[in-house]
């Protein structure tokens, strides 16, 4: 190392321990420098020859004890404390500068606090980057053939875990210190190197419970467009679309919903596979329910959501928008409200099976009824839908009408169902129902209307740019009590979320030209 | 361990009252520079600096870095439980999950202990680099906070221009528009009611009223308000606090792209 150098880093050393009061310890001067772990502990000696007051010195001591049987020992001493230490030790013991600082610290960890912080600097930073903490290059003791990417695990996920790990707050951080350092002080060569790895395990533990707020980060780099494959948090999910922003980041949605994840440790595990599809849908919802504002301009581009149009046959060309936001069959019961497209797209047996099929089956039937003009009675209606499955060669006619006729496609059983049906809208437990109405350009969109809340359930559908989904997920919750707990639960989770947070969306939606600080600033 | 002490306990509760409508949670970090918060509003748009250095203390005390998660509504109610000219204490142990607010009358005739506990709040801290603005505006803060709450009555953004001659807010709405002039003034006799403007090059950003009213929540914290503006960057609208620091609030600028962005929906 060149001289000039050399004084350089002695004059820094110098101004941290008298100025900025730091402990400067050998590790952290040969992160910080980029010198190896022997030359910073070489300039640490110069330092403390050339200047020999203002400041305190803790040595490493490291040896035989003189004890029997003879144990390799290393033990940290202050420079008072020096002699008297080396006494335990065989003479043949080396003496090494620990680190400088003003004062001996009351609390010793204080000693690595700064060395903390540092290493968890170069843990944050992006995976692609080889930083000395990764690759360990500074340690006297070096291996080729160890290769330090943590568990084999893809870099950027687990530096994503040290994020959110290391977020967690200076206490993790320090109960972390506490394992790791005693480990440094044995394996003094290899100290960044053991400190990884003591942090990954831990962290790797972490990442189940964690892996909601893990993933959100994951994600959060992640283009908004691939929304199917999202596992962001609705809230998530809709600040970033309410607000129109292309911004690659997350949204401090992300934040809000990490701190809950925590606070509510106990349904991380679900939710991370729960979430994705209402959030998906809820994104969806979002889209289909901006586009019944704008008026159906580009139903196609419309992810997730199915949007068929089926010619009626004679006379009547309607078209139907249906909502589907169920991908998965393992959701059918949370969202079932859906059930008459998951029937279309997948397999109308599953749905059979469904207990919460008279919900589904109304809207279709309030559907036909209102918006196709079918005759009113029940056997008509069945008659009705029995003749679209001779009669209509569309897939969708099919399927509505073996949404309609879930069991078995008698007319009795029909018939039951609809009473049912007629029953339902007139209980004064139904809160939410689906209404169809036919908009402007005579398609029909069926949405999901609180009828407690609002007098004119279409008119609040109209002016309102909530989601359909939000709507219709809840009233999945709702609508049907003798619903499986699955769909509650969910239900409870991610939808009551949703329906929160639209209130917010709206305004996200009338910012739609407000940037996004993310834009402009980085994370650190 | 953690103790300072800020003989003006008023500062600290109008910081947080300045604060608390625009974030909800956050970390105040303590370091033995000083004591420090930087959040974002829950829709990003919005972030708030606060600073508070070691030296505006009577007595400063940390050991070692410490971030404290706090609901700041939470601590607005304690706080607003101290009198106006209470001596306030804040101390916290390393590792406590809760936080002490310690309240002493001038008089040390009554002394009150609050303890709140603290949340654990994953935020991020948001680098923001050291830059030029274009223009930096200084101005009573009062004049500022009436300028935002007069237009606000009016439409929902407000156009800040600044030229040399002096700087414009204007805003439209149903009912009609509104600009208001500001002109350069240093000839007055209270340097803080002074309205400096300091410009390399003109710029023109549209903001929404919604957020700069709050941030003159912070009006009572100074006289005087600077405004820094950039093109491409977010506005700092920046109320010092005597002697110790600042508190910095920064808004994302409207994507000006057509003109109905200035009608109410």
């Amino acid at each position: 190392m060149a001289q000039i150098e050399t004084l350089g880093i002695l004059q820094d050393i110098q101004s941290l321990v008298s100025d900025q009061l730091q402990v400067v310890s050998y590790k952290w001067l040969s992160r910080n420098y980029l010198v190896s772990s022997s030359t910073a502990m070489r300039l640490l000696k110069e330092f403390v020859e050339k200047h020999e007051n203002g400041f305190e010195v803790v040595y490493l001591l490291s040896g035989w004890l003189k004890s029997n049987p003879p144990i390799y020992h290393r033990k940290l001493v202050s420079g008072s404390k020096l002699p008297e230490a080396k006494q335990e030790f065989n003479e043949s013991c080396s003496v090494q500068v620990y680190s400088v600082q003003a004062c001996i610290p009351k609390d010793p960890a204080v000693l690595w606090n700064a060395e903390f912080l540092q290493a968890e600097e170069l843990f944050k930073q992006p995976s692609t980057v080889d930083n000395c903490l990764r690759d360990n290059r500074f340690c006297g003791i070096s291996n080729s053939f160890v290769k330090r990417n943590v568990e084999g695990t893809p870099l950027d996920i687990s530096s994503s875990h040290l994020k959110s790990e290391v977020n967690l707050g200076l206490k993790s951080n320090l109960a972390h210190q506490s394992i790791t350092v005693p480990q440094s002080l044995q394996n003094k060569g290899q100290q960044s190197s053991s400190k990884a790895d003591l942090l990954s395990p831990s962290v790797a533990k972490d990442v189940k419970s964690e892996s909601n707020g893990s993933e959100v980060h994951a994600q959060a780099s992640k283009p908004p467009g691939d929304k199917k494959n999202t596992s962001l948090p609705a809230e998530e999910k809709k600040v970033q679309n309410g607000k129109g922003s292309s911004s690659t980041g997350g949204s401090l949605a992300t934040f809000w919903s990490r701190a809950s994840a925590k606070s509510k440790p106990s349904c991380p595990a679900e939710n991370s596979n729960l979430i994705p599809n209402p959030a998906g849908a809820s994104s969806d919802a979002q889209i289909c329910a901006q586009e019944v504002v704008e008026g159906f301009s580009s139903d196609d581009d419309v992810h997730d959501i199915n949007v068929k149009r089926a010619s009626n046959g004679e006379g009547t060309r309607k078209r139907r928008v249906v909502f589907d936001f169920s991908d998965d069959d393992e959701y059918e019961d949370a969202v079932n409200l859906a059930s008459p497209e998951t029937v279309e797209g997948k397999s109308g047996r599953a749905l059979k099976e469904s207990i919460n099929i008279p919900v589904p089956e109304k809207s279709n039937s309030n559907f036909d009824k209102q918006v196709e003009d079918k005759p009113k009675t029940k056997e008509e209606i069945s008659i009705g839908s029995e003749q679209l499955l001779k009669e209509d060669s569309s897939v969708l006619r099919n399927d509505g009408a073996m949404a309609i006729f879930p069991t078995e496609k008698k007319n009795k059983q029909l018939n039951k169902e609809d009473k049912q049906i007629k029953a339902a809208p007139d209980s004064p437990k139904r809160k939410k129902i689906l209404k169809t109405r036919i908009d402007e350009r005579g398609r029909e969109v069926t949405e999901v209307v609180c009828e407690g809340q609002e007098t004119a359930p279409p008119k609040k559908a109209e002016c309102d740019t909530t989601k359909v989904d939000n709507n219709l997920v809840t009233s999945a919750a709702v609508n049907r009590p003798p619903a499986a707990k699955k769909a509650s639960a969910v239900g409870n989770t991610a939808p009551s979320n949703a329906t929160g947070k639209t209130g917010n969306k709206k305004a996200g939606n009338k910012d739609s030209k407000q940037g996004n600080l993310l834009s402009f600033f980085k994370r650190v | 361990m953690l103790e300072l002490r800020l003989v003006q306990g008023s500062l600290l509760k109008k910081v947080l009252e300045a604060i608390k409508d625009l974030v909800n949670d956050a970390n105040f970090d303590c370091s033995a520079t000083g004591f420090s918060l930087q959040a974002m509003d829950s829709s990003h748009v919005a972030l708030v600096a606060l600073l508070l250095r070691s030296e505006g203390f009577e007595h400063y005390r940390c050991d070692r870095n410490l971030s404290m998660g706090m609901n700041l509504n939470n601590m607005s109610k304690m706080l607003k439980c101290a009198g106006n000219d209470d001596i306030i204490t804040i101390k916290a142990d390393d590792g406590s999950d809760t936080v002490t607010f310690m309240f002493e009358s001038p008089t040390q005739d009554k002394i009150a202990d609050f303890e709140m506990k603290l949340m654990d709040i994953d935020s991020e801290h948001l680098g923001i680099p050291e830059a030029e603005y274009h223009a930096i505006v200084r101005m009573p803060s009062s004049e500022f906070a009436r300028i935002c709450k007069d237009l606000s009555s009016i439409g929902d953004t407000v156009v800040i221009s600044v030229t040399k001659e002096g700087v414009k807010f204007s805003t439209r709405g149903d009912i009609g528009t509104a600009n208001i002039v500001c002109r350069q003034n240093t000839t007055v006799d209270k340097p803080e009611e002074a309205t400096v403007i300091d410009m390399n090059e003109p710029v023109s950003l549209t903001f929404a009223l919604r957020y700069m009213n709050s941030f003159t929540k912070a009006t009572p914290l100074s006289n005087t308000v600077t405004i820094s503006l950039s093109s491409e960057l977010p506005v700092v609208v920046e109320y010092k606090i005597a002697e110790m620091g600042y508190v910095r609030f920064y808004l994302a600028p409207k994507i000006e792209e057509d003109e109905d962005d200035a009608k109410p929906q």
